[in-house]
Order: C-alpha cells, then sequence, then structure tokens
C-alpha cells in the first residue's frame, strides 16, 4: 500500500501515523475555490493550464495529481456523476469566470443579466427556470429558491422526493472509474456517493431539478422540522431505503476500495448555538443516521464522514452513538468547539477531519506566521494517536491570499518534519 | 370578548392559525390594536426571545413564532396606520452584498418586529444603493446589516461609507451583526451598535433610539 493511503487509514483507525494525513479537494466540503488553485498552481510553477471546476455550485477548482503532489496532500476525492446543478461534468469548454479563465462542463450554460448577475440553469436546460444565481462581485452561486406555494391539505411527503431514486447504470459506471482512477493513483479515497444527508439544507431547494415540489423553501423547511415532523419522517424514511438500496448497489460496483464515504452534510450548528435540541436531533434525525451507518460497518470497511459547521459540541455524543466515524470541519471558532476540549474527550472515537486552521479570522486575514502559529498549535492538539486529518474549516474561500495558503501546508509539513514527497 | 391571553400562547407556541383568529375576534369586539400589540404580542416575543438564549427555543420555533405573530400584525397595520400610531422605531435591514446567509439577519428582524419596530427587509445580497433608497423612502432612523462570511464584511464597511457619502448617516443608527462579526469589527467599521443574537438586538435598537 502506498504511504499516503496508508496513513490515512492509520489515521481513521486511531493509529498513529507516520505523519498527519492531508485532504484538499477530497469533497465539496474541503475542497478548494477555483481562484485560489489557480493561484496555488502558478505559486508551484505548474503547468499553465485553466482549472476545472468540479462543484460549479461553489465553484470549487479540481486538484489534480500534479497539484496534490506540490502541495503533499494524502487524499483525493471521488465524487458523483451529476453537480448540484444536476448536469454532468462532460466535454470540457473553457469560460471566462470574470477575468480567469476556467473549464467548465458543456452543460454549464449560463445568462448574464443586465445588472451582471449570472444565472445558471438545472441540467443544463436554459428553458427551465434558473436555479442559481451569482450576484456580480461574488465568487459563486447561490442557490434560487422556487417554492409552489403551499396548500396544507394537499402536503405529499412523495413531493419531496423526487431527489431519492434508485442510482442509475451511469451513474455507477461513473463511480467505477473514478474510483479505479483514485486507486491508481495511490492517494486515500474520500468518496462521495450522495443521498443520505437528511435534509441538508443546501439541497432542499433541489437546484439540480426542474421544477422542484414539495417544500423547498429554507425557512419553510426548518419550520416544518418542528411543526409538521411526521412530513419530515416520512421524507427520511423514503430517501433512507432508497439510500441503504444504492448503498448496496455501490458497494457491489467498488467493493471496499475506497477509505472514508462522506455521507452527510446536514448542518446543525450556528456560531453560538444548535439549530435544534439533541431532543431533537434524537427523534427526527438519529434513526435514520445509524441505519445508514450500521449498513456501512455491517457490510463495508468504509468509515462515515460526518459534515456539520459551527457549534455541535453537544451532538458529538449522539454523532458517536449514530455510527459516524468521522466528523468536520470542526469549527472551533463556534461556541464550545475548543480544539482541546473536543480532543480530550472524543479524540479516541471520533476522528477531527479538519479544524486545523481557523477561517474566519486566521487563515483569510491573518499573516502567514499567525496562520503558522495556529496550525502547529492544532497539529500539537489534534495529532496525538492518530484520529485526525489535516484540514482547514470548510473550503478555502476565494480571496483567501495564496501566501498563506502556502503557510499552512508549509507548516503541517513542519510539523511532520518532512518534506514534501520525501 | 376572546379570551387575549390566547393570543400570547398563540405567539409563544407559533400558531399562526390561531393568532390570527383571536386578533380578528378582539379586533371586531372593540379591543384597541395598541392593546393587543403591548400587553400581549410583545410580552410573548419578548418571551420567544429568551426561551432562545436559553436554548429551549431553536431557529424553527423562532420562526413559526414570528410568523403567528406577522400573520396578526397584517390585521393590525392599517389600522395602527390610520390611528397615526408611532412604531419605536423604523429600520431597514438586510444581508449585505454578495452574501445569501438570510437565517439571522430574519430573525432579527422578526424580533424587532415583534418588539414594536416597522421593519423594512431588503432581504439578501443587497447592495449599498438600496439601503440609501429605503433609508430615504422610509425615513428610517436604524440600518441592520447582517454578514456570514469574511469575504462579505468589507461591504459592511462599504455600505457604512455610501450611506456617509449619500448624506444618511447622520440620521441612522447602524446596528451589525452575523457570525464572524465582533464587537471590535462593528467599531472599526463605525457602527454604532453590534450584538450576537436577535433578542438582544432589540435591546439594542431600543437603546440607540433613545440615544436619538
Ligand atoms: C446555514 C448555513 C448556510 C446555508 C444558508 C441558508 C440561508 N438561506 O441562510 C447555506 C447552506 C446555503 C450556506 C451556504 C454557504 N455557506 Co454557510 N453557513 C451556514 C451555517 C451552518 C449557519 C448560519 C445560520 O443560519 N445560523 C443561524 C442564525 C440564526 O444565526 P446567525 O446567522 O449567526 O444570526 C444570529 C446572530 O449572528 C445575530 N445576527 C445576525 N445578523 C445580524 C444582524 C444584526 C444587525 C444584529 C444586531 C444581529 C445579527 O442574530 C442572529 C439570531 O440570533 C454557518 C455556520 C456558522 N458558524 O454560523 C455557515 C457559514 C456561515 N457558511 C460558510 C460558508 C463558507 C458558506 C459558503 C460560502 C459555502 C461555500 N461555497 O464554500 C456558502 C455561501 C453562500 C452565500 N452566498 O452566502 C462559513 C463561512 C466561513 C467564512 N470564512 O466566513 C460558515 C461560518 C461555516 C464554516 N464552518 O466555515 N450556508
Amino acid at each position: 500500500m502506498t504511504l499516503s493511503r496508508k496513513r490515512l487509514q492509520d489515521s481513521l483507525a486511531h493509529r498513529q501515523p507516520d505523519r498527519i494525513p492531508i485532504d484538499f479537494g477530497g469533497s465539496a466540503v474541503t475542497g478548494i475555490h477555483v481562484s485560489c488553485v489557480a493561484a496555488l498552481r502558478d505559486y508551484y510553477g505548474l503547468e499553465k493550464r485553466p482549472v476545472r471546476v468540479h462543484e460549479p455550485y461553489q465553484m470549487l477548482g479540481l486538484v489534480e495529481d500534479d497539484l496534490r503532489a506540490a502541495m503533499g496532500l494524502d487524499v483525493t476525492g471521488v465524487f458523483p456523476r451529476n453537480t448540484m446543478f444536476g448536469f454532468p461534468n462532460s466535454e470540457w469548454k473553457e469560460w471566462d469566470f470574470r477575468g480567469l479563465n476556467v473549464l467548465v462542463s458543456k452543460d454549464f450554460l449560463v445568462r448574464e443579466e443586465p445588472g451582471g448577475d449570472i444565472l445558471i440553469y438545472p441540467e443544463g436546460d436554459p428553458t427551465a427556470p434558473p436555479s442559481g444565481r451569482m450576484p456580480l462581485g461574488s465568487a459563486f452561486f447561490d442557490t434560487i429558491i422556487r417554492q409552489q406555494p403551499l396548500q396544507e391539505d394537499r402536503l405529499d411527503p412523495e413531493d419531496n422526493c423526487e431527489e431519492f431514486k434508485p442510482i442509475g447504470d451511469a451513474d455507477l459506471e461513473h463511480l467505477k472509474t473514478s474510483v479505479a482512477a483514485a486507486r491508481g493513483s495511490g492517494y486515500g479515497i474520500l468518496a462521495t456517493f450522495g443521498g443520505t444527508a437528511f435534509g441538508d439544507i443546501a439541497l432542499v431547494p433541489a437546484p439540480f431539478l426542474k421544477n422542484p415540489k414539495g417544500i423547498r423553501d429554507v425557512a419553510e423547511w426548518y419550520m416544518s422540522t418542528a411543526s409538521r415532523p411526521e412530513y419530515i419522517h416520512r421524507i427520511f424514511e423514503r430517501q433512507c431505503e432508497v439510500g441503504l438500496q444504492n448503498l448496496a448497489r455501490v458497494h457491489a460496483a467498488i467493493g471496499d476500495s475506497v477509505d472514508a464515504v462522506f455521507l452527510c452534510g446536514t448542518d446543525f450548528g450556528t456560531q453560538s448555538s444548535q439549530f435544534c435540541s439533541v431532543r431533537t436531533l434524537k427523534s427526527l434525525w438519529f434513526p435514520y443516521y445509524k441505519a445508514v451507518n450500521d449498513w456501512v460497518h455491517a457490510n463495508t470497511s468504509w468509515k462515515c464522514f460526518k459534515h456539520s459547521c459551527g457549534s455541535v459540541e453537544k451532538f458529538f455524543e449522539t454523532f458517536i452513538e449514530a455510527g459516524f466515524d468521522i466528523m468536520n470541519p470542526v469549527q472551533c471558532s463556534a461556541a464550545g468547539m475548543e480544539p482541546e476540549k473536543l480532543k480530550a474527550r472524543y479524540g479516541d472515537r471520533i476522528v477531527f477531519w479538519g479544524g486545523g486552521v481557523d477561517t474566519q479570522k486566521t487563515l483569510p486575514f491573518g499573516t502567514p506566521e499567525q496562520v503558522r502559529v495556529e496550525v502547529l498549535r492544532r497539529c500539537e492538539i489534534f495529532a496525538p494517536g492518530g484520529g485526525f486529518v489535516f484540514d482547514a474549516i470548510h473550503n478555502i474561500q476565494a480571496g483567501t491570499p495564496v501566501d498563506n495558503i502556502v503557510a499552512m501546508l508549509d507548516a503541517v509539513h513542519e510539523f511532520n518534519g518532512a518534506q514534501v514527497n520525501a | 370578548m376572546p379570551e387575549l391571553q390566547k393570543l400570547y400562547d398563540a405567539v409563544l407556541n407559533g400558531d399562526q392559525k390561531t393568532a390570527v383568529a383571536i386578533t380578528q375576534e378582539a379586533l371586531a369586539a372593540g379591543v384597541d390594536p395598541m392593546e393587543l400589540i403591548t400587553n400581549y404580542m410583545v410580552p410573548a416575543m419578548d418571551k420567544v426571545g429568551s426561551l432562545f438564549e436559553c436554548e429551549e427555543y431553536f431557529v424553527p420555533e423562532l420562526l413559526l413564532s414570528a410568523r403567528a405573530m406577522k400573520g396578526s400584525l397584517e390585521l393590525l397595520r392599517p389600522l395602527l396606520a390610520a390611528a397615526g400610531a408611532q412604531p419605536a422605531g423604523r429600520v431597514v435591514i438586510g444581508t449585505v452584498k454578495g452574501d445569501l446567509h438570510d437565517i439571522g439577519k430574519n430573525l432579527v428582524a422578526s424580533m424587532l418586529e415583534g418588539g414594536g419596530f416597522e421593519v423594512m427587509d431588503l432581504g439578501a445580497d443587497v447592495p449599498p444603493e438600496k439601503f440609501i433608497e429605503a433609508v430615504r423612502a422610509r425615513n428610517a432612523n436604524i440600518v441592520c446589516l447582517s454578514a456570514l462570511l469574511t469575504v462579505t464584511m468589507p461591504a459592511m464597511r462599504t455600505t457604512i461609507d455610501a450611506l456617509k457619502t449619500a448624506g444618511v448617516r447622520e440620521q441612522v443608527k447602524v446596528m451589525v451583526g452575523g457570525a464572524p462579526v465582533t464587537p471590535q469589527f462593528a467599531d472599526e467599521i463605525g457602527a454604532d451598535g453590534y450584538s450576537d443574537n436577535a433578542s438582544a438586538a432589540v435591546g439594542l435598537a431600543r437603546k440607540l433610539v433613545k440615544q436619538g
């Protein structure tokens, strides 16, 4: 087995790895904005070519193997065939992204409005109502809420289940090829298959559907978790049933050849608190998370990866009990998320995939030296005994100084006591 | 004569249907709209705010209560306007340019409304010109800016500067908030107030209006 993959597996198994494994670009929550990927390629003097936008919603740039090697990373990603806007990444074409030449899928069809906002269409169909908008001056798309008028007595959970369907052959084929390529690269593998998030607020508006029905408005969804729990249960039950069938099909196609699976991106934390009580987490979400994680553990060697921003320390016990193996992004700047405390309380039971540097202050606004000092400290706290994959907190945002990104990477390598690729 | 305490309960429990029904009955029975607001709705929203602060209520419950209150307020507003009642203050609120996070901003807007303020919500991704336009149109005395992203925090400064250039900065108090915002940052950009939660934002707004 290659060093990178072993390093990741050791850390995920809470064994001390030879070095801290590092992930950037392995998922849509540990990614890098396309402008920063371009800046990093320049910084490391790599071949000049436009970067691929593999995730158009957040405008994340694909981290290819040459950049992965230059940055000294250990993880590569496997992504579902379709993007957030419901079209596959195929037949790349050039696009002028406000002055930066990038590559996008042929189905990335946009229209610029008179004011400079850019609209994008679901499934690459410009005759459908647009499902995303990039405001002038913004670096990524926001979903356009397309909520049809709700009639309480006509509410049907089926309407919210349109996106949960058996995985298609083309999707399976895509996963097989991607996993084979990822294996060939020798890196540790984080895979995303989709379909098991349960109420991820970024997915509720369904930017991938042409005509979403049911509850698609953000506030209406949050209210429904309190006022219509039965409706939400019906959706989750259905989603769980389909999700488990799909996981079985995916596993039959790719086997145990990925290390971790990004199963759930539902955010439960705010800066100072949570979106619901522990009691609600247990009654509304826990049964489904447990069913999915139990299936994964009973049938595969995959580790279960959970993402939730914000202040979620109070939920850690429940997440662990539900069978999640990995927590991301470990937002240490949120209330109650002090790194020392998290490591001491949960470090032997859950892997911290993230938390490497503060992204609300230090990484975007600090000096390279401040970045270095913070990264070294975080490594000291999180690294002992494994159970740590280095990553910033959420995607690296547009406008983050490249010198700070490099200072962050150099600091992990300094801690690791080794040269890149040595 | 309906049992008015039920209006308090309906707002507290986020039951819009009942809130609207009781309000209608009360108005039909000749109850003063101001009494409904001051004695029942404002105290109910105050209670909601404190339940939120002590983590008994969360975002969903707050949104439900706000919706119940709004349903009732919609019936009362035309009557209040006709009677020439003055709101606690006139607020223009929005999430700044480039930022779509609006959950926190919506809660602040609702709590201010619940606190007796007249609130004009400009939504998310609001450019400075829109704030200026609204301040003029509404003769506002409070501007609330929300930002959840480090990359959009600078837009708070730009907005305050634009208010200055447009000559309306002196007529308003500017309140700022949102996950990455700190009291220091609020000072730095020349805001008049900061709060880290929707419930405290109401107290802050009342204080700033008094300062005049
Ligand atoms: C929910 C959420 C989303 C939702 C937003 C849905 C919506 N319609 O609002 C979705 C999934 C769409 C989303 C998208 C993104 N998000 Co987001 N999101 C969050 C999350 C988890 C919670 C925010 C929230 O709603 N909190 C609940 C409300 C009630 O709290 P609040 O907003 O803080 O407001 C309270 C107080 O701050 C205060 N307040 C708020 N405004 C004001 C205003 C005034 C005047 C006053 C007095 C008080 C006040 O009162 C409120 C109520 O008590 C935060 C995590 C966090 N730590 O906050 C990340 C977070 C804000 N997101 C983040 C990011 C990076 C993004 C994306 C850029 C993702 C990406 N592309 O990589 C996109 C950007 C979209 C955009 N254009 O803005 C980062 C920002 C990091 C940074 N560097 O700044 C955060 C911090 C997550 C993280 N771990 O890093 N997000």
